[in-house]
């Protein structure tokens, strides 16, 4: 993707022609330039205030001072380290992504097979359900699984007409792990399908043809080939589920935090920078181990394997 | 070919999960059309009163403003930056474009709560800005990778002939870029920045942090009145923005492949 088109290098300019045209001489080679902006947009907007706000984490907490200080201390580490009701949070959160994770990557891989094999008339239609819960406004969403879970709503409604106990599912973990499944799916299909789609469409018919039934060709054929997406998908929606607020904050039991939830109250109810911002670390620490652990499992795969990164 | 016993059962589990992915969606649009004060499904008749009544709320009215005019100019700054990066990365000869490429997709992996913490934490250091500028500032930023991602896509799957066969009829640089080049992946970017306008639409995890009470965006107006009441107005409101949110899928599936924009 880095390298350049092979047409652009032989593309000489007309010497001589114009103003204009040396203008646009200039473009080309010195691409570095219209780089500028975005780089600046990012540079000013994420990595400055990433880094100040990591940096904040060691300073002494004091409430309503956002100035960074030489005064330098682990003494919110300490704080989070020596706190069992942290512990509890994280235990909670990982859990929580966890079950997300083997849930989205084990229905993804179906989803992404039956979308790989699909007539290719209806593939659009199917690609715009699949991803549907990806774009649609995460708050319409989770008023939808209201509407399904809640105390008055569907499911309960069809338990009592069966003379069954209502159940209570919103605004519990289960709810959160419905909910994350629901809008991480698709970026295990995504990435599963990513993989498949480096695969010959015929195998499958070539493996039945051969006497496999479909479970044989799913297991023992698809699943292995399409392993590399499976263990890309799974550190996506891992780092992903942990990373949520919306729908744990909206979905969730309020006394069962996650650490984005804690994260939200560290920062806006109880104005404790200092220590939200080693919840930040740890957060962001979080994702960039799962990433690392997914890209040395992918290089034990082998070379051809890591493209599916 | 003969189906088997668990190919029947793989595919009854894939149609569940079809219906699974479209069972909150469709609940939303099918409720918001009943006149029952507390949303029921099926609903007992057909009226468009929630309609109404979301049309008429002023916090949601003023909501959906902000969030438009925010999202569609996020869109107009995000997408000719990200346009250009794209086109230094590709065809620039400077050294480093691999680790630029990845710094500028660098919005996407970080979590929006954080980067909305992040920004309001240098905001309020710096004291800079006022809410619709923190707005637009984040949004753009959030929104900037799949600018450059669909143009990037484009990029690549432009047949270089076509630039070197404007080149040798006579057409400089500026002109292959304007009349070949431009117009060979304007459909990507255009793709791109709808996708962007629809996500800075919905954000609200990015957003929690930069508004303020005269400035609150659509998707929050929302949260924190189903906070209060859940009333079949949201549900309207909701419906709404669904139905919009897959109609300009529709579209961009069309125009540029959804997986492909999704960069997998």
């Amino acid at each position: 993707m880095s390298e350049a088109a092979p047409g652009a290098a032989s593309l000489e300019p007309p010497r001589g022609r114009s103003v204009l045209g040396d203008l646009a001489d200039l473009f080309p080679r010195s691409g570095f330039l219209v780089t500028v902006p975005a780089t600046l947009l990012v540079f000013f907007g994420l990595v400055l205030p990433v880094g100040y706000l990591l940096l904040l984490s060691f300073n002494p907490a004091r409430a309503g001072v956002t100035d960074l200080t030489s005064d330098i201390t682990f003494a919110n580490y300490l704080r989070l380290v020596g706190d069992a009701y942290y512990w509890r949070i994280l235990g909670r959160t990982l859990w929580i992504a966890a079950v997300v994770t083997v849930l989205s990557t084990t229905l993804g891989f179906l989803l992404a097979v039956s979308l790989w094999q699909s007539n290719p008339r209806w593939k659009g239609l199917l690609t715009v359900i699949v991803l549907a819960p990806l774009l649609v406004s995460i708050v319409a969403r989770t008023f939808g699984w209201i509407i399904i879970l809640g105390s008055k709503g569907i499911i309960n409604k069809l338990l009592l007409s069966l003379g069954l106990p209502a159940l209570q599912v919103m605004y519990t973990d289960v709810a959160v792990i419905i909910g994350l499944v629901h809008v991480l799916l698709p970026y295990a299909v995504l990435t599963i399908l990513a993989s498949l789609d480096r695969l010959d469409a015929t195998l499958p018919e070539a493996a039945k043809t051969l006497g496999a039934n479909g479970a044989v060709v799913l297991r023992d054929i698809i699943f292995p080939l399409a392993l590399p997406g499976i263990v890309a998908s799974g550190t996506i929606v891992f780092s992903l589920a942990m990373s949520s607020y919306v729908t744990p904050a909206m979905m969730g039991a309020a006394n069962s935090s996650v650490i984005t939830t804690v994260i939200y109250q560290q920062f806006v109810v109880n104005f404790n920078w200092h220590f939200g911002a080693v919840l930040v670390a740890i957060l962001l620490a979080a994702s960039l181990l799962t990433i690392l652990f997914t890209l040395s499992a992918l290089a034990r795969f082998g070379r051809r394997f890591g493209e599916a990164l | 070919m003969k189906a088997d016993a668990s190919e029947i059962v793989v595919k009854t589990i894939v149609l569940l999960l079809y219906a699974f992915l479209l069972a909150p969606l469709v609940m939303v649009v099918a409720t918001s059309f009943g006149s029952d004060a507390v949303e029921s499904f099926p609903p007992r008749d057909f009226s468009l009163i929630w309609y109404a009544k979301a049309l008429a709320e002023p916090s949601f009215m003023q909501g959906l403003k902000t969030s438009l005019w925010i999202a569609a100019a996020a869109t107009l700054i995000a997408t000719p930056l990200g346009a250009a990066a794209a086109f230094g990365i590709h065809r620039g000869r400077f050294p480093g474009r691999n680790v630029l490429q990845a710094l500028l997709l660098a919005p996407l992996l970080v979590p929006g709560l954080v980067t909305g913490i992040a920004l309001l934490v240098a905001f309020t250091a710096l004291d800079v800005g006022t809410a619709p500028e923190r707005l637009l500032f984040g949004h753009a930023l959030v929104i900037l990778p799949y600018s450059i991602r669909t143009t990037l896509a484009s990029l690549v799957r432009l047949d270089p002939a076509l630039e070197e066969a404007a080149g040798l009829f006579g057409a400089s640089r500026l002109q292959t870029l304007v009349y070949v080049t431009l117009p060979s992946i304007a459909q990507g970017i255009f793709a791109g920045a709808l996708f962007g306008f629809i996500l800075s639409f919905d954000e609200a995890a990015l957003s929690l942090f930069l508004i303020d009470v005269d400035t609150v965006t659509l998707p929050i107006a929302i949260m924190s009145h189903i906070e209060y009441s859940i009333d079949p107005s949201v549900t309207a409101l909701s419906s709404m923005m669904i139905m919009a949110t897959l109609l300009l899928m529709i579209l961009i599936e069309r125009l540029f492949g959804l997986r492909r924009l999704l960069g997998a």
